[in-house]
């Protein structure tokens, strides 16, 4: 060829500026060899589209559809345990019902208390976190920074709560009148507040919870009594 | 409000184009579905790392290429061991055959694998999925000159192999 293939080709695919394009256009004209390679081209790229065309204008099998699964998380846990729970579709699946439970919050007022304090070589909840671990009710959400997702019981018979803020998500069981962490995860880099949470919960949360979680999360009237119980 | 439903509705939608990239680049139907299966359980998994108004189906792909690399290479070697050579040189020597499309899905497959990955990556997502120049730059980190010059030789080779039937 007379002009270099990397040029002929980019100008095949449509990728020259308008100048360079015309002067390639006229080479190719003048040049049989060039016409040929020109159309022969062309025809590859057609047949070697349309035939993996026919892939993308087939049905999808069912199985590869990604989905929102229902919120199970016990029938995922006990699934599990019987040893039919291996697939990371399924850990995926179970990451993201969870956040179903967790929106997006405001950001933390500057200047707030730290969310986490030491006690007795024992990381509590504290301001903000504390407050909302007491208050918030997953299934009616208000407005706090802190959102509370699952509410369960421990094997100890303690509830724990799980939670996201907006740098990070974690677990806290009650400890007599405090939220214990059992986990704190911060949100990966670069990714705060609402963006983060809708991507569901972070797959080292969702395996501490499971591994945590006695029995059934509390439904809406069980996590509301327990409030009104002060999370005895 | 909870935008993880619209995630999994904007990655459902992009499913028929990645199972085209996917048999393009496994070389066979089951492997491709394979490929996209756990290109899916990927994206679900990461979906926090994607971040919204940036294009979705160039962070699939590249999720889905990146997979396939990892997979390829344990792949490699149960084919070398398996696959006698010969096979592959039959692609679609028969000009008499019919050009019904799923054969020729076969053939092209066929002649697809042939390629080496570093080259069938960049025929598939130029020519066949439509991606320019530049997109594929950003998407394999590659500089322009690498990303062109390997589509002018896969784009050869592919036509010396199947150009004439």
């Amino acid at each position: 060829m007379t002009i270099e293939d990397e040029k002929f080709f980019a100008w095949l695919d449509g990728e020259l500026p308008p100048d360079e394009a015309a002067q390639v256009q006229a080479e190719v004209a003048k040049s049989p060899e060039l016409t040929r390679a020109t159309e022969q081209h062309r025809a590859l790229q057609a047949r070697l589209k349309g035939a993996f065309d026919t892939v993308a204008e087939s049905p999808v099998p069912e199985g590869l559809r990604p989905r929102a699964k229902v919120i199970d998380f016990a029938a995922a846990k006990r699934a599990r345990a019987r040893g039919h729970w291996e697939s990371p579709a399924q850990w995926a699946a179970m990451a993201a019902t969870l956040a179903l439970g967790i929106f997006a919050g405001t950001m933390m007022s500057p200047g707030s208390r730290g969310p986490v304090e030491v006690h007795g070589g024992k990381l509590y909840a504290a301001a903000a976190l504390n407050h909302a671990l007491d208050t918030e009710l997953a299934s009616a959400p208000g407005n706090a920074p802190v959102r509370v997702g699952l509410t369960f019981r421990d094997s100890s018979g303690a509830l724990c709560r799980t939670f996201t803020d907006p740098q990070s998500s974690g677990v806290a069981c009650r400890d007599g009148l405090r939220w214990q962490l059992r986990g704190l995860f911060a949100a990966p880099e670069g990714q705060g507040g609402a963006y983060r949470m809708a991507g569901g919960m972070d797959p080292n949360l969702a395996a501490l919870v499971d591994s945590t979680m006695s029995g059934d999360p509390l439904n809406a009237a069980q996590e509301k009594a327990a409030r009104a119980r002060g999370w005895k | 409000m909870d935008r993880s439903n619209s995630f999994e509705e904007q990655l459902g939608a992009l499913l028929p184009r990645l199972r085209r990239f996917a048999h393009a680049l496994s070389g066979d139907a089951a492997d491709a579905d394979d490929l996209t299966q756990g290109t899916v359980e990927r994206a679900l998994r990461s979906s926090a790392q994607w971040q919204p108004g940036t294009r979705l189906d160039s962070w699939t792909y590249r999720i889905m290429r990146n997979l396939w690399i990892d997979t390829a290479r344990a792949r490699s070697r149960k084919v070398k061991m398996e696959a006698p050579p010969e096979e592959a040189e039959g692609v679609g020597e028969d000009p008499r055959a019919s050009m019904d499309a799923a054969l020729d899905l076969k053939r092209m497959m066929a002649a697809m694998e042939r390629l080496p990955d570093e080259q069938r990556e960049v025929v598939a997502l130029i020519l066949i999925e439509g991606f320019g120049y530049r997109e594929v730059c950003e998407m394999l980190d590659l500089p322009m000159g690498t990303v062109s010059s390997r589509l002018v030789r896969g784009r050869t080779r592919l036509l010396a192999m199947v150009g004439e039937q």
